[in-house]
């Protein structure tokens, strides 16, 4: 094991851990959205796209600073998403470790496509619409850890669990015995899993495939890497044996060992340690020990085909119906069941931002945050909605904004998140059990935890029936969830009067508009009102009966 | 509470194989003999004072003091709890509020009756529920789990999974018949419920019967297919407790379950062997929505005393009251 794996092993780790503990209750001290802002492109995209310096991505541009004195040191040594193509590389390459995969032709031809993706998405963010979710490493890597192999580890967990019950209970290991995982499932899981097992099975043309070719982040080290100040050097012991060039993972030396293509270069320092004569070393670069490196930077045609491309993906995005380009004025269509999550900007703004890493999903702990497929229009694709039949957002859980790495959702204080109004239910009468079928049911008025349900008598129905008042509804869809109709539910959470805010506190400006979201004990709130008629004998409060 | 599921909930066939106590057979030859005389249209009999025992006792007190002096006027626990038994508790814990609410059974009542049975001999004793909202934030805020962290072999669960559940038929319910419940219920010898006194606009009030619900692993069937009130009756033929202690400390009289509503503090607790008659006291002791409600204004309690599940008729049952 030498310093790389070492190092590689500890950051996958690291970023595991951290995945891990993102979730609810939040722990505090440490960010777990830190890897997430490491990745330079999520720096510049959300930058350009949204025109607003983010401070929490400067990481990203930290990164980016530190390629012009180590090169692409983040692609071999912390990016996770490189380190588990590393992993998979190692697990899925046929035959021998034949580093090199593609002529030098083909090499230098494929190369450029990483810029044309750069560039692209670039383009889309030059015109406010962000792509970075298309092809940022640390967003794909979150989402395939988190939205895919977490919910499989939960349930193989859940599995163990069910298999050695009769053991642990035997055994006496009583906390063990009667430990419950809570269940995780994902809209989009097959096409995450299916893009990851395409972006691994492209070992089988050379190892590292995605990091080479198509990486948007790799491209944009490449570009401020190109010079870096510790570079690869090369003594005049070298025997031109071409053995570092066969060995080399990113193919980033040239037929002439000697010469170093710089901006490919990730420092992993193979090159040092297969060279027999211990001619490579990585230094100090000074004049004259630079080798020409042959230029793969795309031609300007090129570049300006992809920005282009990437500024007309962003205009049809822009022309589409589903395009909301305001969330108050009438003919901007917003799905029904496009319910964001609380503290989410206005939605232009807000898909301006979102990565779709499903830092959120991962941490939501009732697993009502789920990616959007094409609801959102191509531009909101695996950015978050909350699904109220899988879950409600509870009023005592703020995690989602805290944990989101471009602030595409707001960081609340839990008394702010529990004013921020995601949508409001409505009752569904002719699937209602007391509206339809006369039943006592009111599960909905039971578990409301605003209080917003209140219960009438209504002519010609024996059973009390839920009325909601929109004012203390905040929207968390816990009767949407609870429910006990089968199918959808019959009392439903639409993003009607959500409150959409890019600043300023959701607790003033609900008060200023009449709402009374206090969602726990407040002993001041009148109690829902209207239950019966306390005068007329011949009228029992709710549930009781003659 | 030991109901394997060949025998089923016929806890009055003569050849149950599994000894169960003596009062609760007394108890349950009590309620034959009231089913018939219900059936006959024959007045509910006068409990005879020579019985030793009141039918239902009443303390005045403090949660700690007035749940022994409840449960000591019946005989104490070791009236119900043998040595080296197994003891479930279902207390409310199903929302994430703490005891100020009224909305969950008060941490020191749980705390005290796990006590009582650890001292009358319990193997073991588990306080169970499964809860509305987030399992783990219902067992913090309710206090339950911190109230019982120090009382030996006891331990407070929430429980969800499938594989914590056994599914049981319901021999004696007449629409619901088929449940999963909790299997740790199923092993257990002794049942006690314990909820807290509150309305439910749903079945009017919610106390140890409709508490059983917790019990099992599908409740919204019961909204769903059934009569919710003869669901409740038709679980409670087969979670019948053994002992049913109504934490009536305070009271959430209105806008229950989950209120907020008009709190009572009522510093009482009600205890019977039987839970329809622990059920109906604490309906008849108290306004609720500010209204005088009879036992008979709750069908599920209505019913259950029809189909002789236990007794409402409390004119004729020895009340015992003190002051703990």
């Amino acid at each position: 094991m030498n310093f790389r794996t070492i190092v590689q092993t500890i950051n996958l780790c690291f970023f595991l851990f951290l995945l891990w503990l993102a979730a609810f209750p939040l722990v505090e001290w440490i960010p777990v959205d830190f890897f997430q802002r490491l990745d330079p492109l999520v720096f510049l995209g959300t930058f350009i796209s949204t025109r607003e310096w983010v401070w929490a991505l400067v990481p990203g541009l930290a990164i980016l600073g530190l390629t012009l004195i180590l090169g692409r040191f983040f692609c071999a040594y912390i990016c996770p998403m490189g380190i588990t193509i590393d992993l998979s590389d190692r697990v899925f390459r046929p035959g021998k470790r034949n580093v090199q995969g593609l002529t030098s032709e083909q090499n230098s031809r494929f190369r450029k496509i990483k810029y044309f993706i750069l560039i692209f998405i670039l383009g889309t963010a030059m015109l406010g619409v962000s792509s970075v979710f298309l092809a940022s490493p640390l967003s794909l890597i979150t989402r395939l850890y988190g939205l895919v192999l977490y919910p499989a580890l939960v349930l193989v967990g859940d599995t163990v669990l069910d298999l050695f019950l009769p053991l642990n209970l035997m055994l006496g290991l009583e906390s063990m015995a009667y430990a419950e995982l809570q269940s995780y499932r994902f809209a989009t899981q097959w096409f995450i899993a299916f893009f990851f097992i395409a972006v691994f099975a492209l070992v089988y043309y050379s190892p590292r495939f995605w990091c080479r070719y198509l990486c948007p982040s790799g491209a944009l080290m490449a570009l401020t890497g190109k010079y870096p100040l510790i570079r690869r050097k090369v003594s005049t012991d070298c025997t031109d044996c071409g053995i570092c060039q066969k060995q080399c993972p990113m193919q980033a030396i040239d037929d002439d060992p000697v010469k170093t293509f710089h901006q490919e270069c990730v420092v992993c320092e193979n090159c040092v340690r297969v060279c027999p004569e211990k001619a490579v070393s990585f230094g100090l670069a000074h004049a004259g020990s630079t080798a020409k490196t042959v230029e793969f930077i795309p031609a300007r045609r090129e570049l300006i085909a992809s920005a282009l491309s990437g500024a007309g993906a962003a205009i049809l995005v822009h022309t589409g119906i589903d395009r909301v380009k305001s969330d108050f004025v009438p003919g901007n269509i917003i799905p029904e069941t496009l319910i964001r999550p609380p503290g989410a900007l206005l939605e232009e703004d807000f898909q301006a931002r979102c990565i779709g890493c499903g830092l959120c999903m991962k941490s939501c702990p009732t697993n009502t945050l789920q990616p959007t497929w094409f609801e959102a229009g191509l531009g909101g694709m695996f950015s978050p909605k909350v699904f109220p039949r899988r879950g409600p957002c509870d009023p005592l859980c703020n995690v989602c904004g805290r944990v989101c790495p471009t602030e595409a959702l707001r960081s609340l204080t839990l008394a702010e998140k529990m004013w921020a109004k995601i949508g409001t239910s409505h009752v569904v009468k002719h699937k209602c059990l007391a509206w339809e079928w006369q039943r006592e049911c009111l599960v909905c008025f039971e578990v409301c935890p605003y209080a917003a349900i209140e219960l009438k008598r209504v002519p010609d129905i024996s059973a009390p029936v839920p009325f909601i008042d929109s004012h203390k509804c905040s929207g968390c869809g816990a009767c949407e969830y609870h429910c006990p109709v089968q199918g959808s539910s019959a009392i439903v959470v639409s993003p009607t009067e959500a409150l959409r805010m890019n600043r300023g506190s959701y607790i003033e400006k609900g008060r200023a508009i009449g709402l009374e979201l206090d969602a726990d004990p407040d002993r001041e709130r009148k109690p829902p009102d209207h239950l019966f008629d306390p005068d007329d004998p011949g009228d029992l409060p709710p549930g009781f009966s003659f | 509470m030991k109901k394997s599921k060949d025998i089923s909930s016929n806890i009055y066939s003569k050849s149950c194989s599994i000894s169960r106590r003596d009062f609760l057979k007394k108890q349950g030859q009590a309620a034959i003999f009231a089913a018939a005389a219900a059936k006959a249209g024959i007045i509910f009999p006068r409990e005879t004072f020579s019985s030793q025992v009141p039918y239902i006792a009443v303390a005045k007190g403090g949660p700690v003091e007035a749940t022994r002096a409840a449960v000591e006027i019946l005989g104490g626990m070791e009236a119900f709890v043998k040595s080296g038994q197994k003891v479930v508790i279902k207390p409310n814990m199903s929302f994430a509020h703490p005891p100020e609410r009224a909305t969950n059974t008060h941490p020191d009542v749980i705390r005290t009756l796990s006590e009582m049975c650890i001292d009358a001999g319990a193997s073991s004793v588990m306080v169970l529920d499964n809860p509305l909202q987030g399992a783990e934030l219902c067992i913090e805020r309710s206090g339950i789990e911190e109230a019982c962290r120090n009382v030996p072999r006891t331990s407070v669960r929430t429980m969800s999974s499938r594989r914590f559940f056994d599914k049981v038929s319901l021999d004696q319910g007449q629409s619901f018949k088929e449940t999963d419940v909790m299997r740790d219920v199923l092993e257990a010898d002794v049942l006690i419920a314990s909820p807290v006194a509150k309305s439910h606009s749903a079945t009017g009030v919610s106390l140890s019967m409709k508490g059983m619900m917790g019990l099992i692993r599908d409740r919204g069937i019961m909204h769903r297919r059934f009569n919710l009130s003869s669901a409740i009756v038709d679980l409670c033929t087969f979670l019948k407790a053994d002992l049913a202690v109504i934490d009536a400390t305070r009271v959430l009289a209105s806008h229950g379950p989950f209120g907020p509503g008009e709190i009572i503090k009522a510093d009482r607790v009600i205890a019977s062997a039987d839970m329809v008659a622990a059920d109906a006291m604490t309906i008849d002791m108290f306004p609720w929505y500010g209204r005088d409600i009879m036992p008979r204004n709750v069908a599920h309690v209505l019913e259950a005393h029809e189909r002789g599940l236990g007794r409402m008729d409390l004119e004729n049952l020895i009340v015992k009251t003190v002051a703990a």
